[in-house]
């Protein structure tokens, strides 16, 4: 192999050394000095005889004169000549037949010889000089060529590698850009898929109680899909590769482990699409992407358990608050899924709808500060008890705000009793000026007051409640977000759920 | 755009030939424009033309899409009846 790679960049010299504009020019120029000449290459280090005969025959001055048996001798000669610029590596002049000469340039980079440039049968001897300047000439054409080939060959090397770095980056911004474990894990089992040229692509979790491993995520090309099934840690090829911790290879198969401080799972590509096996260069390949992939489901587990520890804090916190006013502040599942179902109509990204799930649970635990007879006084409240309830929601934001996770909900508990026209509170902020989840919040909670029981008024029913937020629709509330609460309300699954809710 | 006018535009025919050579490969409208040397603007909607002719697959998330060759055997057979005629 190593030979074949020789003699490719050989042929290419010597086929860019005879194209060679400056080559071709350096000859025309040394030519008038010394013509005529006979010009010639030989391709390779070692020549024959025969080949000297046939490079330097045709031009030949005496062959006319059928003196064709005095060749041999001269090519002989000049064979001579050639193995001693081949020892020397420098240029060599030499008298070819009577009153004619020649020289000899060998073409070598460092110890490496690879052929000669030559003349013969020039009339003029050529002097020292002149063959200094084309010795020093050609050697900056020979060099400019190696350098060439040796850039297009670096280029040809590094190319490919380039571009499956590129890959390697791209996957790990696309799998990096989720936090969501059910988005990431067919991501990931995509992208697999798809560097593998394969037709399917598992990926399988560990759990470590049962020893098993959990399906979580199948991509699968083909037309007889295969069902997804749990597999007993240390049997078949993912088994395989949790137990003993690296990749497992077949023909038409590749399972990687996903290691962190432990395997925590699989992936396993199936079936390459031009049913060849798998190579190690493939199981390479899958090692890093699985390197990246651990992460990426380690960050999204993280967060996941992050999140679960901050709702399991707030829904304490409204537990806590509930014990003073019973079934006012544990909010009841379907306004949570109301204000959700609202934010996603109203295009909210991911994580502004969680904050209004928060929201929905918190947005009146500033009531904290509100005494328990102006809050659950069954009569109108006096400016004095209607100023402290003003003061709610800001109250609210003071204990939830050394909550760095709530950060994002605090605009929203701010401002959900501010009015779409102006004239609410805490700032008399309207219109667009009222952040959306605010307004979202200002009629899921008003919602929730006029049907739930309260002391100072009397409970309506599910369409009076929807009556008396489109009378307020453009004065109280956002009309384009009354619009969106009426059409999630009008929704079967959710009417459903409130009335069993509410009713029983 | 057909798939006429897919094969007989330079810029299209440029970027199935690089995902033809490298059909490993997965690459953002940046990347792509720095393999094939094209401006990132005109090769991000000649991507999503090829996606639109099912040439190129892509996996879109919130910070960037990552386009990569189809795998559809026949595809790339027709594919590669077309780019060697074009020689």
């Amino acid at each position: 192999m190593q030979e074949d790679n020789a003699n490719t960049y050989q042929d290419e010299l010597f086929d860019k050394l005879k194209k060679s504009m400056s080559l071709k020019r350096e000859e025309e120029c040394i030519g008038c000095l010394i013509k005529p000449a006979l010009w010639w290459i030989v391709e390779h280090p070692s020549p024959k005889i025969g080949e000297i005969e046939k490079l330097i025959g045709g031009s030949c001055p005496y062959m006319k004169k059928g003196r064709r048996g005095k060749l041999k001798p001269w090519a002989g000669s000049i064979l001579g000549v050639i193995k001693n610029a081949a020892e020397t590596k420098k240029l060599t002049r030499f008298e070819c037949i009577e009153g004619l000469h020649g020289f000899v340039y060998p073409v070598a980079q460092g110890d490496r010889l690879y052929g000669y440039i030559g003349t013969c049968y020039t009339k003029t001897d050529v002097s020292p000089e002149i063959l200094d300047i084309f010795s020093a000439f050609t050697d900056v054409i020979v060099r400019e060529i190696q350098k060439e080939l040796e850039l297009s060959k670096l280029y040809e090397t590094l190319r490919p590698r380039a571009i499956a770095l590129s890959t390697v980056h791209t996957v790990h911004r696309l799998i990096s850009s989720t936090l969501d474990l059910t988005e990431l894990l067919p991501r990931i089992a995509r992208l697999s898929l798809q560097i593998m040229r394969a037709n399917r692509c598992s990926i399988k979790l560990v759990d470590a109680k049962k020893k098993t491993l959990l399906p979580k995520a199948t991509v699968d090309l083909r037309e007889k899909k295969t069902r997804l099934k749990k597999v007993k840690v240390g049997k078949w090829a993912p088994g395989k590769a949790v137990k003993y911790g690296r990749p497992i290879k077949g023909d038409n198969y590749l399972a990687t482990p996903l290691i962190d401080e432990d395997v925590i799972g699989v992936i396993t590509v199936y079936d390459k699409i031009d049913n060849k096996p798998f190579s190690a260069s493939d199981q390479e390949i899958m090692s890093t992407l699985a390197e990246q992939a651990v992460i990426a489901i380690k960050n999204a587990q993280l967060y996941k358990e992050q999140e679960q520890l901050t709702m399991g804090s707030i829904k304490s916190l409204a537990k806590v608050l509930d014990t003073r006013a019973p079934g006012t502040y544990v909010p009841r599942a379907s306004f949570v899924k109301i204000s959700l179902a609202m934010g996603q109509d109203m295009r909210m990204d991911a994580d502004e709808v969680k904050s209004l799930e928060y929201a929905a649970i918190l947005h009146d635990a500033g009531e904290i500060v509100v005494p328990d007879d102006v809050l659950t006084k069954p009569a109108k409240l006096t400016g004095r008890e209607y100023a402290i309830v003003k003061e709610h929601p800001a109250a609210g934001v003071e204990i939830i705000k050394h909550m760095k996770a709530l950060k994002s909900v605090l605009p929203t508990i701010l401002y959900h009793h501010e009015h779409f026209d102006g004239s609410g509170y805490p700032k008399g902020l309207k219109k667009d000026q009222i952040p959306l989840g605010a307004r979202i919040m200002a009629i899921v909670s008003a919602f929730e007051a006029m049907i739930t029981n309260r002391p100072y008024r009397v409970v309506k029913t599910i369409d009076e409640a929807m009556d008396e937020i489109s009378r307020n629709s453009g004065t109280q509330f956002d009309p384009r977000v009354v619009e969106t609460f009426l059409k999630i309300i009008g929704k079967k699954d959710i009417r459903s759920m409130l009335e069993r809710e509410l009713y029983g | 755009m057909d798939n006429k006018k897919i094969f007989s535009s330079e810029l299209h025919l440029k970027i199935i030939k690089f995902f033809h050579e490298n059909q490993a490969s997965i690459d953002t409208p940046r990347g792509v424009a720095t393999w094939i040397g094209e401006d990132r603007a005109k090769v991000k909607s000649a991507l999503e033309d090829l996606v639109k002719n099912k040439i190129l697959i892509a996996d879109r998330a919130t910070s960037t899409t990552g386009y990569g060759y189809t795998r559809d055997t026949a595809l790339i057979s027709k594919i590669e009846k077309i780019l060697s005629s074009l020689g």
